[in-house]
């Protein structure tokens, strides 16, 4: 499973995309993240389930026959 | 500094030599892991038991040992390192398979040393340690799906190699003389049972099976102390050599 990893360097720094790992088991994905991003001392260090990622856009455009008024 | 209780200082040595040889084994096998994260979590845990073998051998060097022997300069009958990291052969799965016993037993061995001037080193190695020990645990759930066979006949043969390092279960509160003098605050039975518990839990419900393990190793009587094992086995002279640095001295230890 793909999983996406997230990571901040201070509190209250934004939390950003640093890469991904792709790991059989939530708990293999937190140790292989924790090992291949392990260039800065990270205050906060997640990952998410691609799975579990919602999409907003959903790769759709809106479309030109939606009504203002709807 | 303190002077520890003279058991405490071959105690601290099979600590000191199992992470050692486990630097040494993880460096060997940190291009062969099934992926790249594998491959860096294998050269980064080399790194980190390096690091804690070179603060623990000032403080031996402390007690009275010699530099030179503590960084490699003696037989290979010498070191006291846990049985299972002796030779390791075979796949991946039976190398991590004998890591991971090593590693735990070493990590619970240091953390139930009672000793003020080194409890910020202790929590510092154990700080690296959770890392290395939620790692094994991790890998070993998957293979113990991908290739439960493999992982099920090393355990048989590297469980009671760790217990060994550990100490005999005869070692109780009443027994264990490190205990008796204060420098560790649980006995050796005790950590035995944290270990066998940890395991038997992690590969409960896998089809891993753990009953045909001996538990009980390691016999008082066949117990060597000093190196805290059984026998008369030991690493390899190649992996001394390596060890000692002495085909490239710009990298050796000293």
């Amino acid at each position: 499973m793909k999983y996406e990893v997230f990571a901040r360097i201070n509190q209250g720094d934004d939390t950003i995309h640093i890469g991904n790992v792709t790991a059989k088991s939530d708990r293999l994905a937190k140790m292989y993240a924790h090992n291949t991003f392990d260039e800065e001392d990270w205050d906060r260090l997640v990952v998410v389930r691609e799975d579990d990622v919602l999409e907003v856009t959903d790769g759709s455009k809106p479309e030109l026959e939606v009504a203002t008024n709807e | 500094m303190s002077e520890w209780p003279d058991p405490a200082i071959d105690y601290v040595q099979a600590i000191t030599d199992t992470k050692l040889i486990l630097g040494h084994r993880y460096a060997q096998w940190s291009l062969s892991g099934p992926t790249l994260e594998d491959d860096i979590g294998g050269a980064s845990a080399a790194q980190e038991e390096i690091g804690h073998v070179r603060q623990l051998m000032r403080e031996l060097e402390a007690q009275g040992r010699d530099v030179d022997w503590l960084s490699g300069s003696r037989e290979p009958k010498e070191f006291a390192n846990a049985a299972c990291l002796d030779q390791i052969d075979g796949t991946w799965s039976s190398y991590m398979a004998s890591i991971a016993p090593a590693d735990r037993a070493a990590w619970y061995l240091l953390d139930a040393i009672d000793q003020d001037d080194l409890e910020g080193l202790i929590t510092k190695m154990g700080e690296d340690e959770y890392f290395h020990l939620e790692y094994h645990d991790a890998r070993l759930e998957t293979l113990a799906d991908d290739d439960p066979e493999t992982v099920q006949r090393t355990l048989e043969e590297t469980l009671p190699q760790a217990l060994a390092l550990i100490g005999p279960a005869a070692y109780d509160e009443d027994e264990d003389p490190l205990y008796d003098a204060g420098f560790t605050d649980r006995p050796i039975a005790e950590i035995r049972e944290s270990f066998a518990d940890h395991y038997r839990d992690l590969f409960a419900d896998t089809d891993v099976s753990l009953t045909d393990v001996d538990w009980e190793a390691p016999a008082l009587d066949d117990w060597d102390e000093t190196r805290r094992r059984i026998g008369t086995g030991a690493v390899a002279e190649t992996d001394v050599k390596q060890i000692r640095g002495e085909e490239n001295q710009l990298f050796a230890m000293n």
